[in-house]
């Protein structure tokens, strides 16, 4: 595993993490912006933007771009998230330099109006889904209670009412604005060639202008209010709660991801002893959500609407008890080998690696090693993931369900 | 090339070794799907899948959990048509410990009463949870609609029948299909084939072994079935038949699906999405069971958009038997071929794949073997299969607020 970095003229960061036994490689380009570096008059812009980028350059068509992709055999796909938006590719290693070139292209669209008109409709369609799919709504109605005005609460997806409103001419300003080249970091994993890579980064992105991008990056305490809204189609309440946590830049986010094993694995933790092997819930999980500056644990239950008081007393006792209790020696020792064999097999694969690799680049400004997430995780103590309890109080939650009764009641 | 024995009592075990990992994943098939289970007891197998961990040899269930998460197993159950698999991703110093921990679990569950009632409320959760979810919902029913019965039968289950299911009742169910002799353990990683084959031996050899239930396959009419649901969206599942693995035309059926949705470039993606925009998820895939197969086809559309995206997508399937282009093909071979060797880095994915290949086929398929057979395919070949095997026949489901029609 040899470790490379290079940044061209205008800022753009290239890094690689090589790994010539690997029998694919893995590229991706992470831009630092996303839904909370938007404004309400343009919600949902970077996540748009990003289905923008496949419809192509000012010489590439959609379908010449869905083809190029797909005739090197690519795995290709984007997400955009509250505060990046990343585009990625796995392929045979033979190939990763002309993906790279791709996807270099690519970052800068042609935005045509006639394609942005075609694509709102699917972006609408993507809304639409997304309603039906109430653990997702509930989180995104969560997150907005639990930040109010703080731009993190901004809905990655927009409304429809937001994109219906979304002119071309806001999502050029907006490109301008967030993609310029001291913004963004190319990530590559695998087998591949570096100095191709490199080289083709920078002809194509070497002549993009660096600028000034900024992002505030106020932490935010959480509301603590408490929302509900009704669906008739529905038959279970899907509940989400959110308190304040770590940020990514925190060196106790490990200390805060061992928590959320002890708290709310699927399976073997407190909320699955409590409230999932008795039946009382179908599904009771918690995560810790560092971000930029700020950080969340948040909670996703499921259950039937007869058993939502029973199941929010439980969740209330499971945090109070830690809170006066802490962890024991052996859940620490547990939540470690199923955090570290995770971590393991993961970045075993380029398309796994690349991500913690970009994204350590993008929040940390620096190369980690596994070994150096290893060595962290297992240097965490009962008494820091008990200090991390006593900081962040997981009963002063932010709460939102979605559940079955009269719409909108 | 994947490693195999087999024990004396019938039981298969398959490895693949993987040079530059550390880790390893092993599943057991347990005979014991949705297929499987008796009339009337539709959905026992997920009971019984949740019910086995609850205590096993020696430890309760607590005690169990806890040694399953000290050695770091990333552990996975999933209930298909034949069978319930088990099995874990995990470091491979801890393989050992993982394979006696697995063997008192299917071999000797503890199946108390006292744990009974929240195994089945969990998979009678699970059944009503589904109505919140319509996209799996709609694939489920469609594999329900489109596979002879029992074979497509519901892997979540009825929830009248499972609330009617007793212990007993499902202790019944583990005797019967617990079979030794019909169970495959497939590992891939890092492992030592001769301990792997000598331990399972010493675990299995002298356990459970019966001849299976012979099933009785009953032929279904295809048909279309709307579920009212007043969602957001209308989710649209077609279905329609085409070759098994074991066919001559296998290839050139999969190079076809992949013309058909395999990228980006796909014909589906590219006419329903992309063109039209009426749809954000829209795809078809290859699907199988080892009696009968067919490609599966998802969309999901607002109601003002379902009737035309259902007219789109069958005139696609219609199409492909008027030929397809070189470049077409081109693409969907380095598809196919660059999907094989990515997904061949993945343990758990090897593992799955070489378990389900040897239940399908008797035997393990090298990747050489499958590069060389998508290889082989041509124009002509595929064309020539699509003509004689025209995809005009198809079942569907729908949930949403409004039904489609059909086209004859």
């Amino acid at each position: 595993m040899e470790f490379k970095k290079r940044q061209l003229d205008n800022g753009l960061v290239i890094i690689g993490e090589l790994n010539k036994a690997a029998k694919s490689a893995a590229v991706g380009f992470f831009v630092r912006t996303g839904a909370r570096d938007e404004n309400g008059q343009i919600n949902g812009v970077s996540h748009f933007l990003e289905h923008m980028l496949f419809k192509g350059t000012e010489k590439l068509s959609a379908f010449e771009v869905n083809e190029a992709f797909d005739s090197k055999g690519a795995k290709f796909n984007a997400y955009t998230g509250e505060e990046n938006t990343v585009f990625f590719a796995s392929v045979l290693p033979e190939y990763l330099t002309e993906i790279s070139r791709l996807w270099s292209q690519l970052l800068r669209p042609a935005l045509r109006d006639d394609d942005f008109s075609m694509e709102k409709n699917v972006i609408k369609q993507e809304i639409a889904m997304y309603k039906d799919q109430p653990e997702f709504d509930v989180m995104d109605r969560c997150r907005k209670l639990y930040f109010g005005e703080h731009p993190c609460g901004n809905s990655v997806l927009g409304t429809e009412e937001s994109i219906d409103k979304l002119t071309a001419e806001q999502m050029r300003g907006y490109f301008q604005s967030r993609y310029a080249p001291n913004n963004i970091v190319l990530a590559a994993v695998g087998d591949f060639d570096w100095d191709q890579v490199c080289a083709v980064v920078e002809e194509v992105c070497g002549r993009w202008q660096r600028q000034d991008v900024t992002r505030a990056l106020d932490d935010f305490g959480g509301s603590i209010e408490n929302g509900r809204i009704a669906k008739a189609n529905l038959a279970r309440e899907h509940i989400c709660l959110m308190s304040p946590g770590v940020s990514a830049q925190d060196d106790r986010r490990f200390a805060a991801s061992l928590l959320d094993s002890i708290v709310g694995d699927s399976v073997g933790s407190r909320f699955f002893w409590e409230l999932v092997d008795n039946a009382i819930a179908e599904e009771a999980v918690m995560h810790s959500g560092p971000m930029d500056g700020t950080g969340l644990f948040y909670s996703y239950i499921r259950c039937s609407r007869e058993n939502v008081e029973k199941v929010l007393e439980i969740v209330k006792k499971v945090f109070s008890n830690l809170r006066a209790d802490g962890i024991t020696n052996d859940e620490l020792r547990k939540a470690k080998n199923k955090l570290l064999s995770h971590l393991v097999i993961k970045n075993e694969v380029p398309s796994g690696r690349l991500f913690d690799l970009g994204l350590n680049w993008i929040y940390l400004k620096k190369y980690r090693k596994l070994s150096d997430d290893i060595e962290a995780i297992k240097q965490v103590s009962v008494a820091d993931v008990n200090s991390l309890i006593g900081e962040f109080n997981l009963s002063d939650f932010t709460q939102f369900s979605i559940g079955p009764g009269e719409d909108g009641s | 090339m994947a490693d195999k024995h087999i024990l004396k009592n019938g039981m298969v075990i398959l490895g693949e070794q993987m040079a530059e990992v550390g880790s390893a994943t092993f599943e057991f098939m347990i005979p014991a799907g949705a297929s499987r289970m008796e009339q009337g007891c539709c959905g026992a197998c997920n009971v019984i899948s949740d019910w086995i961990f609850r205590g096993a040899g020696d430890r309760d269930s607590r005690e169990l959990s806890d040694a399953i998460d000290g050695l770091g197993l990333q552990r996975f159950s999933a209930v298909g048509s034949g069978y319930i698999t088990i099995g874990s991703a995990l470091e491979a110093g801890s393989l050992s410990e993982a394979l006696d921990l697995y063997a008192d679990i299917v071999r000797e569950p503890m199946l108390k009463d006292e744990q009974f009632d929240a195994a089945k409320q969990l998979a009678v959760d699970n059944v009503m949870s589904l109505d919140d979810d319509p996209r799996q919902k709609v694939m489920i029913k469609l594999r329900e609609q489109f596979y002879p019965s029992p074979l497509g039968r519901s892997t979540a289950g009825d929830v009248d029948e499972l609330k009617a299911l007793t212990a007993e009742k499902s202790r019944e169910l583990i005797e019967e299909n617990f079979n030794f002799s019909e169970t495959i353990f497939s590992i891939a990683g890092k492992y030592e084939f001769d301990s792997v084959v000598k331990q399972v031996k010493e675990l299995f050899e002298n356990g459970r072994h019966k001849r299976p239930r012979p099933l009785q396959i009953v032929q279904r009419e295809r048909e279309y079935l709307h579920i009212h649901n007043d969602g957001a969206q209308v989710h649209i599942g077609l279905m329609t038949g085409t070759v098994k693995p074991t066919d001559e035309d296998y290839y050139n059926a999969r190079v076809a699906v992949s013309i058909l949705s395999g990228g980006m470039s796909g014909r589906l993606f590219t006419e329903v999405r992309e063109k039209r925009g009426l749809c954000y998820a829209i795809g078809a895939g290859y699907h199988t069971l080892k009696d009968a197969a067919g490609i599966m086809c998802y969309a999901g559309t607002t109601p003002d958009k379902g009737q035309e995206t259902v007219d789109v997508i069958i005139r696609e399937f219609n199409k492909l038997s008027e030929g397809i282009t070189d470049k077409e093909l081109q693409r969907a071979k380095v598809g196919l071929k660059s999907s094989l060797v990515m997904q061949s880095e993945s343990s758990g994915y090897l593992a799955g794949a070489n378990g389900s290949d040897y239940h399908i086929l008797g035997r393990v398929r090298s990747i050489e073997e499958i590069k060389s057979k998508v290889e082989q395919t041509s124009v002509d070949s595929v064309t020539d299969f699509l003509r004689r095997n025209k995809f005009d026949k198809f079942t569907a489901v729908t949930i949403g607020p409004e039904s489609i029609k059909l086209e004859a």
